[in-house]
């Protein structure tokens, strides 16, 4: 009896804790909504001097009013808004957002939430829950930054461009090809991806300007003229922008035939043409190394990681100085205006932290591979080369802009390309004396 | 034995619940559905009346120049020395390479590459100059630590150095190869709102700032700490913004205890010159609690 009890006594509470749990689930289901780029956030919210409400009220104010303008002008998750200005189509939107669900004549809706949203965040700040145990990251795209696109650096990739990278994905990353997809799926993804880019863009403006314009307990404006006109608009022209902004393909030289393999004899001159660029005013070399696997160059940031690496510094700085700061000797106004800045630090430590992935650095590719992951075609390879890749530590060859000057005639980058085609077949970094090897000859 | 048992199920529960579910990220504030709904209603609706905004009144019609010295009140220390690992047969041969980002002049205590400029102007007096600026680099460092230039005026960034640099300006378009002793050409489109790095992503250590205005109102102090922009409006209220990479302020803006001035801690004051004013601001202290680490 005794024994019984004593077992019954401890389990009835085990019992009731797990039931409890189950039922409660992990947090209460509510809407989705979308997240504040917290990082930027804190970081343009510093303390001023003579601030008189506590620094956490008012940066709690001011988050809450980005977050209510932006609920403003862009909706929310799961009801997207469209201003006219924005140029972005509503009804795609609609058939992007919002929870997986057929709607009344069972077309299927939520397709950024079936696809995307468990790694791309549903904010689209390359967040979502795998996002940490990816290597890359999954793209933020609230800095407005895209790489693989037919268009100059800075510039905004095309609709089209967007509808390639779903269509084909991004070999060599966790980015799978959503090919199999209706087309007006795809076309609606890549609508909603260009709708959060606008959206973290804006949101970007809205701290930019709160920063540089307003006091501290300042509110910012909210009327149509600010929020449309000086917020919305610049973003919304760049995107305009894209369809013009391409960049010149230049005409294939003679004695470039991407039809035959970069060893076939035929390709040989440009090959080594390739080759003495790559060695030389192409600059290539410099990163990629001499052997092209990628290890010229291997401690640096894409703009996303270095971005919170720097601010991370910058808070570390700031700490160890503010710790060792001689607060004794201060005076009593000093001493507060001190104490606002280290509660500061603190919190912008925490959102570091919870917020932010751990910064990695990005390798050169290794070209050996033939892994190519703005796509293999050699179209895509002269893109690369052209521009550089956006946000990516990769400068272009090709000029910087239209009228522009490059290290490398554009007629000449596609020696290059053939060049780079060759690298995964070629034979310890040489061409063969009398014929090129190729990797099956090997074996 | 079953105690044991059910004990240690228990930590399963009680371990679950303190981690919690998912990493743990600071609470972020949430949209204020109501105030929302009423700011839309004033976006989505047409603007009843053109409501004449905008640009500053331009009143005067004569021209000014402003002038001062930044004059370093702290100590500024030995220049930490840079980590070369690369291309060091050429990098750091003829001289070590030094972080540039406060320059001191030991004698006058002069403080260099203060960025100075105008934040809104209604009139400018001179055309864009065709003429172009060089931003050289040699040595693996770039020669002007904080480089400004006008919008439209070529800037020709040069490579004198027998290796290849990439000059990757940050915010633009422009992140190019540059073959060793090559120069290219770059005509700046697009005005910045505050100074911006350049970088070079094959030596690391390099580092400058640059700046392109539009109407050119900007200056950098030079290696004595002074400087002049000449040709302002007169008649107008200038705001001028002043920054410097090392400073403490929000957004690299430096704060001076100038009262005369109402210098502001974001680094700005607000001044209006008469026709052919030379005005001089005299030596402007910038204490040593300005500059950070």
């Amino acid at each position: 009896m005794t024994n019984t009890q004593s077992s019954i006594r401890p389990a009835f509470p085990v019992v009731l804790a797990i039931v409890a749990l189950v039922a409660a689930g992990c947090g209460k289901t509510q809407p989705a909504s979308f997240r504040l780029n917290m990082v930027q956030a804190t970081k343009t919210a510093a303390p001023e001097a003579g601030l008189e409400m506590p620094w956490a009220k008012w940066s709690q104010d001011r988050q809450s009013q980005v977050a209510t303008i932006l609920e403003a002008m862009f909706g929310t998750p799961d009801e997207p808004l469209a201003l006219p200005e924005s140029g972005l189509d509503e009804s795609k939107l609609r058939l992007a957002a919002g929870p997986v669900r057929s709607d009344i004549v069972g077309r299927k809706n939520g397709l950024y939430r079936e696809h995307c949203v468990h790694c791309h965040g549903i904010s689209g700040d390359g967040m979502g829950p795998t996002a940490a145990f990816l290597n890359p990251y999954p793209r933020d795209y609230r800095p407005g930054k895209f790489k693989f696109k037919s268009t100059w650096r800075d510039a905004k990739p095309t609709h089209g461009d967007l509808v390639h990278v779903l269509n084909q994905g991004i070999v060599g990353t966790s980015m799978p090809s959503f090919a199999l997809l209706p087309p007006a799926q795809v076309d609606a993804l890549a609508e909603y991806v260009r709708y959060l880019s606008i959206r973290g863009e804006a949101e970007l403006a809205l701290y930019t300007y709160a920063e540089q314009e307003l006091g501290g307990d300042e509110k910012l404006p909210t009327t149509r003229e600010f929020l449309v006109d000086e917020i919305l608009t610049p973003v919304v022209e760049k995107w305009a922008a894209a369809d013009e902004s391409q960049i010149p393909i230049a005409a294939v030289p003679a004695g470039v035939d991407f039809g035959l393999p970069a060893s076939d004899l035929a390709n040989r001159e440009s090959v080594a043409r390739g080759k003495a660029l790559f060695l030389g005013d192409g600059g290539c070399v410099k990163c990629h190394g001499v052997t092209a696997l990628g290890d010229g160059q291997a401690n640096d940031y894409d703009d996303w990681n270095k971005a919170i690496v720097e601010v991370s510094k910058e808070v570390a700085g700031s700490l160890d100085t503010s710790r060792q700061a001689p607060t004794g000797e201060m005076s009593p106004e000093k001493r507060a205006e001190h104490r606002t800045r280290a509660e500061w630090l603190h919190a912008f430590v925490e959102v570091l932290e919870g917020d932010a992935l751990r910064p990695r650095t990005i390798p050169p590719r290794n070209l050996r591979q033939g892994i190519y992951r703005g796509g293999r075609r050699p179209l895509d390879l002269y893109r690369r080369l052209y521009t550089g890749i956006n946000g990516a530590p990769m400068p272009g060859v090709g000029p910087s802009g239209p009228g522009g000057k490059g290290s490398v005639a554009d007629a000449e980058i596609w020696h290059i390309v053939n060049y780079i085609r060759s690298l995964p077949y070629e034979f310890d970094g040489e061409l063969g004396a009398d014929r090129p090897m190729v990797a099956k000859d090997r074996f | 034995m079953h105690s044991r048992l059910f004990q240690l199920l228990a930590l399963g529960p009680v371990l679950v619940a303190c981690h919690g579910c998912g990493p743990q990220r600071v609470s972020a504030p949430v949209a204020d559905r109501q105030v929302a709904e009423a700011i839309r209603a004033g976006l989505v609706v047409a603007p009843t009346s053109a409501t004449a905004a905008g640009e500053a009144a331009s009143t005067g019609t004569g021209w000014a120049s402003l002038k001062g010295r930044f004059v370093f009140a702290g100590t500024p220390g030995q220049p930490k020395p840079l980590v070369v690992d690369k291309d060091t047969e050429v990098c750091g041969k003829t001289s070590k390479i030094f972080d540039q980002s406060l320059r001191v002049d030991a004698s006058s205590k002069g403080l260099a590459d203060v960025v100075v400029f105008v934040r809104k102007a209604s009139r400018v007096k001179n055309p864009v100059p065709e003429t172009p600026l060089v931003f050289d680099q040699k040595n693996c460092e770039f020669l002007a630590p904080v480089f400004v230039a006008r919008l439209g005026q070529p800037v020709e960034v040069r490579n004198s150095d027998p290796v290849g640099h990439n000059t990757n300006i940050d915010g633009t378009s422009f992140n190019q190869l540059i073959p060793a002793g090559q120069t290219t050409t770059y005509t700046p489109n697009s005005e910045m709102g505050a100074p911006k790095t350049v970088t070079c992503n094959i030596h690391p250590w390099m580092k400058a700032y640059v700046m392109f205005r539009k109407d050119g109102y900007i200056a950098v102090s030079a290696a004595d700490g002074s400087f002049s922009i000449p040709d302002l409006p007169a008649g107008e209220p200038l705001e001028f913004q002043v920054w410097h990479a090392r400073s403490t302020g929000p957004s690299g803006g430096l704060g001076l205890e100038r009262p005369d001035l109402k210098w502001n801690p974001k680094g700005r004051f607000v001044i209006t010159l008469q026709a052919d004013e030379v005005k001089d601001l005299g030596t402007l202290d910038v204490p040593g609690s300005a500059i950070g680490t």
